[in-house]
């Protein structure tokens, strides 16, 4: 019985597998065909779901105001853009498969997106291979020098080091320990490397320094604001923390419920921002601090406009939160991504990557945050620093603030010394004499 | 022989299949018909499939859930990948003759389990092998102690969480959470070229279907009979004095091979491998891939791999806002109107009007067992040859009610 | 507020004018702020070293008043930019409690030019720029407005109406400062807070001014011990005290306070007296005697730290596992009893905390304030009712069709988490926060600096009754017997006349109602998003099957444990590799009772 069974089985199933690859092949072909001529395509490659969505959706949101807002002025060129948004899930190889869809079927101009470096490096092969070009808008580890890559979040030196510097100033608090806490990933990793390199060289003994790790969405931080608390008995002790995403909420809580204060012992966060505080009861936040380029607090005819239009776009989009949406530093980035490659399609007259490329060295741009500059050589930005405070409602309150914009290192200067980054004089990374 | 021959009749449509993919697809793509990025697509989803047709061997035949899949394929692809990452020698960003990641992590000489995978045919002997002996040594422990059913799935389940959590640690020396990528040449052909891709491609679909027909071979023998007997009931083929834990262990290592050979495709054609093919979501995932092709069916496994993995594609390219509520309905329908799986589906279509006169006689004696019994519980039309008796997940209760 | 904080410092500083530490008080406006002016002024006292503990504060502020005053030099701040430093360092000596505004705001940067409009009676003659305070930020139309404030002492500037005047930010100048203005400012800020009538604060300043292990703040905090009443301040201006006078040039001072520090089992002070103990180094104690006591100091120290880590590592451990209990126990009933592989089990917990979201808001929406902290107690039963709702909705559409075929009710739970996770996405976006009530933030300090987390005691507290309830219906109830029968044999229970399909949909909806009591507790200890269900499904399922499947006393029973394990190990190894080892122990566990803790007893073709 087992075998007559068996035959019928087999025959009407691989014959209709055939005919439903068939038809998914129509589908992908009907897909790639090309649409209207009159708009330029631009790819968003944020994941909407899966657990960086938490992250990502902001910034597609943001950049789909930039769109509005630019294809009210016209366009570019002539040409209305025309986004073209993908759900890379949150799975890294899902994000190559979905920049190559976007580069070679859709053949978007440029992309905006990415937000993890695993998701960032995983994507950077399809665009060196088919030089084409990506906007990358948020704070990273550096050491990374492709000419087709746009990185508009800051390198090392203009977050890490300059929160390090003002924890140690009399001014932050004169700190003489140190806690590094991150999630575990190459972001935080690199972080602390650099930040320890920073410290050891400002003469913090080795033991003023503790560094500690905890895997993705780590939700049980008992242990380690004991740690913590142990470790800052001594006093002047602050934490550095590189903890992303849904861990920061159990890491405040703890820390508040077992008695620290930002008082006795302030974290200074790097990867918390406007956006992640709503997620949060601010409560049990006041007081610490972050550091990023940009705040929703700061003061600038240019801000306030642009916090006013996205409260307006997500009220008008029907997007969750409505307008109680909130403007943080990558979604400036995100905002100044699209814009700056808007003013160098402009100026370039076409929307050819090399042209474009060419035409944003060294362009300016009024963001909402105040003016920044795209560098001469090297794709990134030069961004002012600015570190906040947290206050009860969620907004930050400016403490400090650098003293006009700060160049980028996407080499930093304390771990790799003898390299630079420069795509005029030479091809991207080049070590130096 | 008398097997080969029957086999050869009967799987005309698996051979005109084969042969599409074989030749007619990569020729198609040569023509300039189908698009280098959807070959690709199609490779790696046929990788896949190789992961779907092992865990439908060890689940669907010999009644094992393993929720850690996903691991083996990821051992293999690591490998693969530390050897390709070996051979992009000074070409990587930093120009040094280490992976990047380690310049990054400051190490100044290769770690010694590094070394043997500049060899190419070292490293795919230690693709296959190391999750092989991994496999085995784990298989070894939990079936000598009988851990069963949802124990097992349990436990392989915790393997898969640790494993995945050591793999994204940075002094692992395996890339971190960023994994391995950078790719440039395999056995010095260039990656990035679409011949390559081709042949890369052709690979895989011939792999494939060798392992397919494979398969199918080993359960039409003697062992496939065994391991179907374990299924359905492991108790009594231990009181004939078969060892049973041998045979388990055997189909358990064999998945984690076809699992294996899998990622070691896999990863070539992808450019990419990080742990997070390897977690908990993804060994899930793959268990999704064969319940939704249907069980026990060789053929629909590969039907699920493929079919989920193009909707996954086709859905967050098309509708990146509310994908997930078409997959989620996709799953959700295919349990409550194809209890057989896609596979059992396409054979209730009309026009397969033979195989339902036949699967009607099937379902006789155990649709009469359940209106005799008044329970309409009992939903499974294919009585005990697709396997309800003694699933590996029924704890002792319902099994109580279904059997005597 | 502000009153009372007034009146208790008039009552302090008539205590400390009458023990005739001050001198008499000069700004004489009006009553009120008569008193107010009482100069202090302390934070600059320089004391002899070692004067002893009773050496009180003398003023240093010469009321025959041959200086120049307070406002005139706020005027030159203003006027000659230049000297700002300077002024600024002149006013530090004049720091009163009319001043404390003036200098917390200028350390917050909240000091800013203004021009006022011109007056409508002489609209002609420009107005002097004057210095003012800023209050907070208020937006209105877009823009960012303020209150005014006079700067000394802080008071609303009113306009010629008597009303108060805001100004828009843009409008304002601010005053710069540089950082060693700063860092001048903030020891006075300190001593103002050793003062303050927040203890939060006089700790903090305390702690701060033990850091500091400034000899010459010694008598600061000596007057301000005498008069404090609160125990936790005390103790740490005791030990703050202590720090500092280890710094003295006496040893036997030295030892008195090691000693001192001892008693107090001062943490804090742990890293100091190390240093000091050690026999070699630049740090180390020169004076034997003293060394010995201080030696002693840190034995008793670190004796007392092991004691309490043990304490505390109890605590997280029954913590982290009385959350495990409560997540994996919905998973105990559905998966363990009825066989249903509930892949949206973490959803449900999801379900749960969105409904404690949502009930969180119509509180602040429709309710007046002081009731807020009562949201919680009404989630509790609206997150069970919903989840458990949504539960047997599920369980009769779906789950009903597939009893004896667990591996599709895998593949339906799975189809159903994608679609829970994007429908909350959907509706609440990705961002959402849910707060503590008042009761539940802060915590239970049980010995000094072990503090046991109130929404922990809380989730504890939770588990037990939500266990007990559970084991009460399942044994003691009509109910439970007709569950435990029919997930017992289905077949054999309708024989019986028992009505299967609605005892399947209630046991059903009580596992998922518990799974959303879950979510609701796991708002106070971690984050609400749409995909935190999957952080806990692993877990649940592992604590499950550790415990044996079908055994709700396995289920606690593995949940504590494996909780507490966890937490015994994460101080040595870091949290990831406990994690490791605490998966390696489960496997190893289940080597050797392959079953789990409390195997299923019968005939049992699984077994």
């Amino acid at each position: 019985m087992m075998q007559s069974n068996f035959k019928a089985t087999r025959q009407g199933l691989l014959s209709k597998m055939g005919k439903g690859m068939a038809m998914m092949a129509l589908a992908f072909t009907a897909m790639s065909q090309a649409r209207a001529e009159e708009t330029v395509k631009i790819g968003i490659l944020h994941s909407l779901s899966g657990t960086m969505a938490i992250s990502e959706v902001s910034l597609k949101d943001v950049v789909m105001m930039a769109v509005e807002e630019l294809n009210a002025k016209g366009g570019i060129n002539g040409k209305k853009i025309e986004p073209v948004i993908v759900d890379p899930a949150s799975d890294w190889d899902l994000f190559a498969e979905k920049a190559k869809q976007l580069v070679l079927t859709d053949k978007v101009a440029v992309t905006f997106g990415c937000w993890t470096s695993v998701s960032r490096k995983s994507v950077l092969p399809v665009f060196e291979n088919n030089n084409a070009l990506l906007f990358y808008p948020v704070q990273y580890e550096g050491e990374e020098c492709s000419n087709n890559v746009f990185y508009t979040g800051a390198t090392p030196n203009q977050q890490l080091i300059p929160a390090a510097e003002y924890m140690m100033s009399k001014e932050g608090g004169e700190y003489k320990k140190f806690y590094l806490l991150g999630t575990d990933y190459v972001f935080p990793r690199t972080a602390n490397k650099i930040l320890r390199a920073f410290l050891l060289a400002k003469g913090v003994p080795a033991e003023n320094i503790m560094e500690e790790y905890t895997p993705f969405h780590h939700q049980d931080y008992q242990t380690i604001v004991q740690k913590i608390k142990t470790f800052s008995a001594g006093g002047k002790t602050c934490v550095l923390s590189t903890i992303n995403g849904d861990s920061n909420v159990p890491f405040y809580k703890e820390f508040a419920n077992q008695g620290l204060t930002s008082a006795m012992c302030p974290i200074m966060a790097f990867s918390v921002a406007e956006d992640e505080l709503r997620a949060m009861d601010t409560q049990y936040l006041i007081g610490h601090l972050a550091a990023w380029n940009y705040f929703q607090s700061v003061k600038a005819p240019s801000n306030s406009k642009f916090v006013k239009d996205f409260k307006e776009f997500a009220k008008k989009n029907n997007l969750p939160g409505g307008d109680k949406r909130v403007t943080d530093d990558p979604m400036e980035a995100a905002y100044i991504s699209i814009n700056i490659w808007a003013a160098a399609a402009a100026k370039a007259k076409s929307f050819e990557v090399d042209k474009v490329r060419k035409a944003a060295y060294g362009l300016k741009f009024q963001a909402p945050g105040g003016m920044v500059m795209m560098d001469e050589r090297n794709n990134h930005l030069h961004k002012p620093v600015i570190i906040g405070e947290i206050k009860k409602d969620g907004q930050f309150k400016i403490v400090w603030k650098s003293k006009g914009l700060v160049a980028p290192e996407p080499w930093s200067i304390y771990t790799s010394p003898d390299k630079g980054c420069d795509h005029v004089d030479h091809t991207g990374t080049y070590t130096k004499k | 022989m008398k097997i080969f021959e029957a086999l050869w009749q009967r799987e005309k449509t698996a051979l005109a299949f084969a042969f599409a993919a074989i030749l007619l697809i990569p020729l198609a793509n040569a023509m300039g018909w189908v698009s280098d990025l959807n070959l690709n697509l199609l490779g790696r989803y046929f990788c896949f499939a190789l992961a779907a047709l092992g865990i439908d061997l060890v689940w669907g035949y010999a009644g094992i859930l393993t929720l850690c899949q996903a691991l083996f394929f990821c051992l293999g692809g690591y490998c693969i990948g530390m050897h390709m990452l070996l051979k992009t020698g000074t070409n990587g960003v930093y120009g040094s003759a280490l992976p990047d990641f380690m310049v990054w992590n400051q190490v100044k000489t290769l770690p010694w389990f590094w070394e043997p995978f500049h060899h190419f045919p070292i490293a795919l002997f230690l693709a296959l092998c190391v999750p092989v002996v991994f496999a085995m040594t784990f298989g070894y422990f939990a079936f000598r102690s009988r851990i069963n059913g949802v124990y097992f799935s349990i436990i392989t389940q915790a393997l898969a969480l640790a494993m995945w959590l050591i793999f994204l640690r940075n002094e692992t020396m395996l890339g971190g959470t960023n994994g391995l990528t950078d790719f440039k040449t395999l056995l010095g052909f260039q990656l990035a070229h679409p011949a390559v891709k081709r042949t890369l491609f052709v690979i895989t679909a011939v792999v494939l279907t060798s392992a397919y027909f494979g398969c199918r071979l080993l359960i039409a023998s003697k062992l496939g009979k065994v391991l179907i007997a374990i299924r359905d009931s492991e108790q009594r083929l231990r009181f004939t004095g078969f060892p049973v834990a041998r045979f388990k262990l055997f189909a358990f290592t064999l998945s984690a091979l076809l699992a294996a050979v899998g990622g070691i495709l896999y990863v070539p054609q992808t450019g990419i491998i990080t742990p997070g093919r390897m977690d908990v979501k993804n060994s899930l995932e793959m268990v999704v891939w064969v319940a939704l092709g249907g069980r026990g069916t060789l053929s629909g496994p590969i039907l699920g791999a493929v079919g989920v993995s193009l909707c996954y594609s086709f859905l967050t390219g098309r509708f990146p806002g509310s994908w997930l509520y078409f997959l989620g309905a996709l799953f959700v329908a295919v349990v409550l109107f194809m209890p057989q799986g896609l596979a059992g589906a396409l054979q209730q279509l009309p026009f397969r009007k033979r195989a339902n006169n036949r699967s009607s006689t099937d379902i006789g004696p155990a649709a009469l067992a359940a209106s005799m019994a008044g329970t309409s519980d009992i939903h499974d039309p294919s009585g005990d040859a697709q396997g309800t008796g003694a699933d590996p997940l029924t704890t002792r209760n319902t099994t109580a009610g279904v059997t005597p | 507020m502000r009153r009372n904080f007034r009146t208790k410092f008039y009552l302090l500083n008539l205590f400390l004018w009458s023990a005739g530490c001050l001198s008499a008080p000069i700004h004489g406006q009006d009553s009120a702020s008569a008193a107010k002016a009482l100069p202090v002024s302390r934070a600059m006292v320089k004391p002899a070293p070692d004067s002893g503990a009773s050496a009180a504060p003398v003023g240093t502020f010469n009321p025959a008043g041959n200086e120049i005053p307070v406002a005139a030099l706020l005027d030159t701040l203003l006027k000659n930019p230049e000297t700002r430093t300077q002024t600024i360092k002149a006013l530090i000596p004049r720091a009163d409690h009319n001043l404390q505004d003036f200098f917390q705001n200028l350390f917050k940067g909240n000091l800013y030019e203004y021009s006022p409009p011109a007056a409508k009676a002489n609209p002609d003659a420009a107005q002097p720029k004057i210095l003012v305070i800023a209050g907070p930020e208020t937006d209105r139309d877009g823009e960012n407005w303020v209150q005014l404030f006079k700067t000394y002492p802080m008071q609303a500037l009113l306009d010629e109406n008597g009303a108060p005047i805001y100004a828009k930010t843009a409008d304002l100048t601010e005053l710069e400062t540089d950082r060693e203005v700063r860092a001048m400012v903030q020891p006075l800020l300190l001593a103002f807070d050793l003062d303050n009538p927040d203890a939060k604060k006089r700790q903090s300043a305390a702690l701060s001014l033990g850091e500091s292990g400034d000899t010459l703040q010694l008598p600061l905090i000596t007057a301000a011990l005498e008069k404090e009443k609160d125990g936790k301040c005390k103790r740490l201006m005791q030990e703050a005290s202590a720090r500092i006078r280890l710094h003295s040039a006496l040893p036997e001072n030295r030892a008195a306070a090691a000693k001192a520090l001892g008693d107090l089992h001062s943490g804090s002070a742990l890293a100091e007296l190390k240093i000091l103990a050690s026999t070699s180094g630049a740090g180390m104690e020169s004076d034997e005697g003293a060394r010995k006591e201080i030696t002693r100091a840190v034995q008793t120290i670190e004796a007392y730290a092991s004691y309490t880590s043990i304490v505390q590592n109890i605590f997280t451990g029954l913590s982290l596992g009385s959350i495990l209990i409560l997540m994996a126990l919905g998973l105990a009933i559905i998966f363990g009893l009825m066989g249903v592989i509930n892949m949206a089990h973490g959803e449900f917990m999801m379900i749960g905390a969105y409904a404690t979201f949502i009930v969180q808001n119509l509180f602040h929406k429709y309710l007046p304030a002081p009731y807020f902290g009562y949201f919680l107690a009404v989630s509790l039963p609206i997150a069970f009712l919903t989840s458990g709702g949504i539960g047997v909705l599920v369980e009769t559409t779906i789950i009903k069709r597939l009893y004896g075929r667990p591996l599709e009710t895998l593949l339906a739970t799975w189809g159903l988490s994608l679609l829970f996770v994007q429908s909350a996405r959907s509706l609440f976006g990705d961002l959402t926060a849910v707060s503590s009530p008042e009761l539940l933030s802060k915590g239970w300090e049980i010995f000094p600096q072990v503090v046991l987390p109130y929404n922990r005691i809380f989730i504890i507290f939770l588990t037990i009754t939500i266990v007990s309830l559970v084991s009460l219906i399942f044994y003691r109830t009509p109910l439970g017997t007709l569950i435990r029968a029919v997930t017992q044999n289905r077949a054999m229970s309708r024989c019986l006349g028992i009505g299967t399909r609605k005892v399947d949909a209630l046991t059903f909806g009580l596992g998922t109602g518990i799974a959303g009591i879950a979510g609701c507790a796991l708002t106070q200890v971690g984050n609400v998003d749409p995909g935190m269900g999957q952080n806990y499904i692993v877990d649940s399922f592992m604590v499950v099957v550790t415990g044996g499947v079908g055994k709700l006393a396995g289920t606690v029973l593995s949940g504590i444990g494996i909780g507490t394990m966890n937490k015994f190990l994460e101080p040595f190894l870091q949290s990831v590799y406990a994690k490791v080892v605490l998966l390696a122990m489960v496997i190893l566990f289940l080597q050797n009772k392959p079953s789990g803790l409390f195997p299923a007893k019968g005939r049992n073709e699984d077994l």
